[in-house]
């Protein structure tokens, strides 16, 4: 940092190690930070849409992740940039909030960040820039909500929620079996949707991946999977009208929790003793018997003394299940959690129609379904593919599909995909311009312009001309007033997205530009940079 | 090196001090430190005003993007003794008025800068800061004067614009009209005496848009760590009674260092029972007492968890102190240390609890409480950064709010309260006989650093606008509330444009700023123990006197490119600049 100096121009310190603090002033910051910025947008770039591209990324344990989920991208990517950071950020709360479109917030702030970046030479205050972009954002999302189709679905009838799930496993690895996959995504939400008061958990839905199989041996299982076996391997597999009791104690003899010690000072003590444990073994199935269950779910593990008894018993039982697993299957069967044995009874036990433990091919993985359960809405997706990496970017393809679906059950409004809502946008933002006076009008055409990036990116990723093809689609919607003319990606003939089923939520999309718009003006709000150290 | 150290060669000087200490006095000593708060300010001026610029600082750990005058001057980790003092005014400011942490800084500075050149001609200090002190006296009067109050039924919409002044600088300004009713809002459902600022609780919910924050009235607080059967348990309740506890709810031993000797194994299992009816008499007392909802600030294991959801309660455990008070004042509950003797009093009562989905996190809602003393906002926004800057800005706007709640009296923004001081300040200077009236005078045009800079900031031309404000305040009828317009870069009447600030927001920044100035022209010497220098920190000035030769070298040579680096930087800190070349020139000769 620059110096101050005194009379006899000896430098004095400011600032606690002035030295070692690096400052980037004015509109070098700015500049900085812009470039920091479009250097992200420009990896996630060519991610976008049906066409775009995998990503293939190599952590310090060389985990391969390969995806074009714009979210993992940047979060596996561990950028350590300031500014890069609120991108990734940004890519994050898309993901958080609406689960899809992560990819194009992130392409849309570039844009708008290298649109900012021109003005900034013409000399035009990045603060007036940032809320010209607030005012043309206003416009587009106005304009978004006028574009709106209304989809409509009842339980019954789900054909649009699947092809919206369709569109947006279009651009993923796993599009071949898209509609096997959309179905999948669509029957797992609403088994847990509460259409009335349109919500949905999603903690109610599992996802589990065993690499191995093809990915069309992908399903749903309405009930709950849990990624353990029987405790015995001659216990019984399969069971029906299943009575279990989920037990949070182990089987073994209570201990106190304070410090004790017990004396033994003859061997008819230790002998009682150790009858006192046989006792407590035996009680503990009885109790077990005497309830009624026929499975029994246990958090903690128990011995070979316990088991060994319990097959004699023939109680099937299942050990080491996680509290948060526990409480699915109190909540799916209806079952009360028992701390102890004392307490059991028969009204606290859950029920289910059948509970299966299933193999993997020749592997010796095995699972345990649980399923038909009383309130059953909880589900499990089971999905499999010919490799790790492939099963993981499946599970999160399946997510991003479902989280499409949950914007849809909460809020059925959508807009048309393939950049015709971003066309039309830019038409309606660059006619609010022409009406505005003074510096702003500027800030408002240039995020029109930006907003063009978007179908820009698609038609280059699918190897189109993209100026010419935005170019003809922008023409024709001005012609033709009909805001679904987007950029035909799938070479399916038309331009009609509508006609081509192609469309997104419009929360999704509002959601887009409103944060692009966000973290521009923060970015561009920034024009003094002190760091410790080098700033790169 | 040193300003009493000859420079002859022949004489040596007399040591007095410990080697090493580095002391400077008079005159010199004064110059510098006017300086080095010139260069603080200069850090921060381009924050203030609505078209101000954020900074991020970056300090080796965590980011932070901000445009609050108190947290950059805070993050800074200013060493210089004497520009401590600033940051000490902006911290003050802070917690005074919440809101005016910048324009506290440049006005202390730009009136040191203005009074330098008196001190550099030899008038004395004391002299300056006895002027100083009435000029500051006159200026808090005339704000006083021209302040005008509240009236009962416009008290809201008073509020709401002081509120939207505040945030008009920040990140949200665009937001106003979401976050002023929403501040206005929270702080008028305090009880009267607003002291307690927390009990407006503010939440933050990474994810989401920044128009999706919104307002609980009660309490609004995040799901806490839950054990297995947390889901089964009752999640909504209409008039609840609520258990406040500071009990942990868990099957442990009851005392850390006791130790059970048990001779006869028979009698192991009536210890086994013994710890748990314990835990259960406990769990039946919270149920007996009629409650709903069991709060406690230490944990609630998984038995009492599973327990209360058997029964059809609602509990959560590990629940943060601030959010605890915050429910017992909002539902007259009282926080038990014991379950024993619990009464119906105790507890306290709301109209509906939830729990409730936001974003990626539940969090229970407590509303409709008895006694609304309470509020809770709950801030959302595209990246962590945004929030942590949303939330300094809505903390500046709530004690905005409760101040003007307070004061009852506001003046208008813009620059436009200072050029009217101004104003005031140079005609009465001229009823002053002597140095005074200089002094005065230069009090005077150090106040129209807020206008200048705002103009500045907004990329206007700022003499021109200068010079339209002081002609219209001095010359025309009506003038008085005429500040600087962002918007078109030109001056108008920002009373009636709504840029409205509380009045104490003012006096306290005039006083503060006043004072330190004078406390800062009051001092001449600094002795510095050698100690306390950081090692390596800064080139030639920490060395001891024998190095002062060379250590001076280096000195000069990076005052050298201290003036170079001025000179690119062009306009800004062109006028720190000067002061540089000028002192040079004095101190060389």
């Amino acid at each position: 940092m620059s110096m101050v100096f005194d009379e006899y121009g000896r430098p004095f310190i400011i600032l606690k190690e002035q030295q070692a603090k690096a400052r980037v002033k004015g509109l070098e910051a700015q500049k900085s930070n812009i470039l920091a910025a479009k250097a992200i947008s420009s990896i996630l770039r060519t991610s976008l849409g049906p066409k775009g591209m995998d990503k293939m990324l190599v952590d310090a344990d060389g985990d391969v992740a390969i995806t074009n989920d714009g979210a993992t991208i940047l979060e596996r990517m561990e950028v350590q940039h300031q500014v890069a950071k609120l991108l990734v950020e940004l890519s994050q709360s898309q993901d958080n909030e609406i689960g899809d479109g992560t990819t194009g917030v992130v392409v849309l702030a570039g844009a708008l960040l290298s649109q900012a970046e021109k003005l900034l030479d013409r000399g035009i205050h990045p603060v007036r820039i940032a809320e010209g972009y607030e005012a043309a954002c206003e416009v587009a999302v106005k304009t978004l909500a006028d574009i709106g189709d209304v989809i409509e679905f009842t339980k019954e009838d789900t054909s649009p929620l699947i092809s919206t799930a369709e569109t947006t496993l279009n651009s993923k690895i796993i599009n071949v079996n898209r509609s096997k996959m959309a179905k999948i995504a669509v029957d797992a939400v609403l088994s847990v949707a509460d259409l009335d008061r349109k919500d949905v958990n999603f903690d109610m839905i599992k996802m589990e991946g065993k690499p191995g199989g093809r990915l069309e041996d992908t399903e749903l299982v309405s009930g709950i999977v849990l990624d353990k076996e029987m405790s015995h391997s001659q216990m019984s597999k399969e069971i029906t009208d299943v009575k279990c009791c989920l037990l949070t104690c182990p089987f073994e003899p209570p201990k106190p929790k304070t410090k004790h010690k017990l004396d033994i000072d003859s061997k008819e003590a230790y002998e009682k003793l150790y009858k006192h444990e046989q006792e407590y073994f035996t009680k503990m199935i009885q109790q077990v018997k005497d309830s009624g269950a026929n499975l029994v779910i246990c958090q903690w593990g128990f011995d070979d003394e316990a088991n060994h008894l319990l097959l004699q018993n023939k109680l099937p039982a299942i050990r080491w299940v996680g509290g948060v697993e526990l409480e699915l299957i109190a909540i799916a069967t209806g079952a009360r959690i028992i701390p102890r044995f004392s307490e059991l009874s028969e009204e606290k036990l859950g029920t289910a129609g059948k509970v299966r433990e299933i193999t993997f091919g020749t592997t010796e993985e095995k699972m345990v379904i649980i399923e038909d359960c009383k309130n059953s809405n909880a589900v499990t997706c089971i999905v499999r593919g010919g490799n790790k990496m492939i099963v993981e970017e499946a599970k999160r393809s399946l997510h991003d599909a479902m989280c499409v679906v949950r914007n849809l059950i909460k809020d059925n409004r959508v807009v048309y995909g393939g950049g015709s809502a971003e066309i039309a946008c830019s038409l309606s933002v660059s006619a609010h311009a022409d009406t505005v006076m003074g510096t702003d009008q500027y800030a408002i055409r240039a995020f029109a312009d930006a907003l063009d990036d978007i179908p820009l990116a698609l038609a280059e990723n699918c190897g189109l001309s993209p100026i010419e093809e935005l170019a003809n689609v922008k023409s024709k919607q001005l012609e033709s007033k009909n805001p679904f003319l987007g950029v035909d990606c799938t070479q399916a003939g038309t331009n009609d997205m509508k006609k081509q089923g192609v469309f997104e939520t419009l929360i999704g999309k509002q959601q887009q530009l409103l944060l692009a718009t966000q973290v521009v003006k923060m970015v561009l709000k920034i024009d003094d940079v002190i760091t410790m150290g080098n700033y790169q | 090196m040193m300003g009493n150290m000859a420079p002859g060669m022949g004489r040596p000087g007399v040591i007095l001090l410990r080697e090493g200490t580095d002391t400077s006095q008079g005159k010199p000593q004064l110059i510098s430190n006017i300086n080095a708060c010139a260069a603080v300010a200069d850090a921060v001026k381009s924050t203030l005003g609505p078209r101000g610029m954020d900074k991020l600082v970056f300090d080796g750990r965590k980011v932070t993007i901000s445009n609050d005058g108190a947290t950059i001057m805070k993050l800074l980790e200013i060493a210089h003794p004497a520009a401590k003092t600033l940051v000490d005014i902006s911290m003050s400011q802070d917690a005074e008025v919440g809101d005016g942490t910048t324009s506290v800084v440049l006005l202390a500075s730009s009136m040191l800068k203005e009074i330098k050149p008196f001190i550099e001609e030899g008038v004395h200090p004391q002299v300056v800061i006895r002027a100083m002190r009435v000029a500051t006296k006159m200026a808090v009067q005339r704000v006083k004067d021209l302040q005008v109050p509240f009236e009962g039924e416009k008290g809201r919409e008073m509020l709401l614009k002081c509120a939207g002044t505040a945030l008009n600088s920040k990140l949200i300004s665009r937001h106003q009209d979401l976050f002023a009713p929403m501040v206005v809002d929270a702080v008028s459902g305090l009880k009267d005496d607003l002291s307690d600022l927390n009990l407006i609780g503010v939440k933050k919910v990474p994810g989401g848009e920044v128009r999706q924050s919104f307002l609980v009235r009660g309490v609004a607080f995040k799901k806490t760590f839950s054990y297995a059967g947390f889901e089964q348990m009752t999640k909504k309740f209409s008039n609840p009674k609520i258990l406040l506890l500071n009990v942990e709810l868990e099957l442990k031993s009851e005392k850390e260092n006791a130790e059970v000797r048990i001779t006869d194994p028979d009698q192991y299992q009536s210890i086994v029972d013994a710890e748990w009816n314990v835990i259960y008499e406990k769990l039946d007392k919270c149920i007996e007492s009629g409650a709903n909802i069991v709060l406690s600030k230490l944990p609630i294991g998984d038995l009492a968890t599973q327990y209360f959801a058997d029964k059809g309660l609602f509990c959560a455990g590990r629940v943060e102190v601030g959010d605890i008070v915050r429910v017992a004042k909002a539902t007259g509950g009282q926080v038990q240390t014991s379950t024993n003797g619990l009464s119906a009093e105790i507890l306290g009562k709301c109209g509906a609890f939830e729990e409730k989905q936001v974003g990626d996190e539940r969090f229970n809602l407590f509303t409709e409480c008895p006694s609304e003393h309470t509020a809770t906002i709950v801030l959302r926004g595209g990246s962590e950064q945004f929030i942590e800057e949303s939330h300094r800005s809505i903390h500046d706007a709530i004690m905005v709010v409760k101040r003007s709640l307070k004061s009852r009296a506001v003046v208008a923004g813009g620059g436009a309260i200072e050029m009217e001081v101004s104003k005031y300040l140079r005609s009465e200077s001229m009823k002053i006989e002597g140095k005074g009236q200089l002094i005065m005078q230069a009090f005077a045009k150090a106040l129209e650093i807020v206008p200048r800079q705002l103009a500045d900031n907004a990329g206007f031309d700022a003499t021109d606008i200068l010079n339209a404000l002081r002609k219209k305040h001095f010359h025309e009828e009506g003038g008085t509330w005429f500040g600087v317009d962002i918007d078109t870069g030109s001056i108008c009447d920002t009373f009636k444009s709504n840029v409205w600030e509380p009045s104490i927001n003012k006096i306290n920044s005039l006083s503060a700023a006043g004072e330190a100035a004078c406390v800062i022209l009051s001092i001449d010497e600094t002795v510095r123990n050698p100690k306390s220098e950081q090692p390596g920190a800064g080139g030639g000035g920490g060395g001891p006197p024998g190095g002062g030769r060379g250590g001076g070298g280096g000195g000069m040579s990076g005052m050298m490119g201290n003036a170079m680096d001025i000179a690119n930087n062009g306009q800004r800190s062109g006028r720190l600049g000067k002061g540089v070349k000028y002192m040079k020139g004095r101190g060389g000769g």
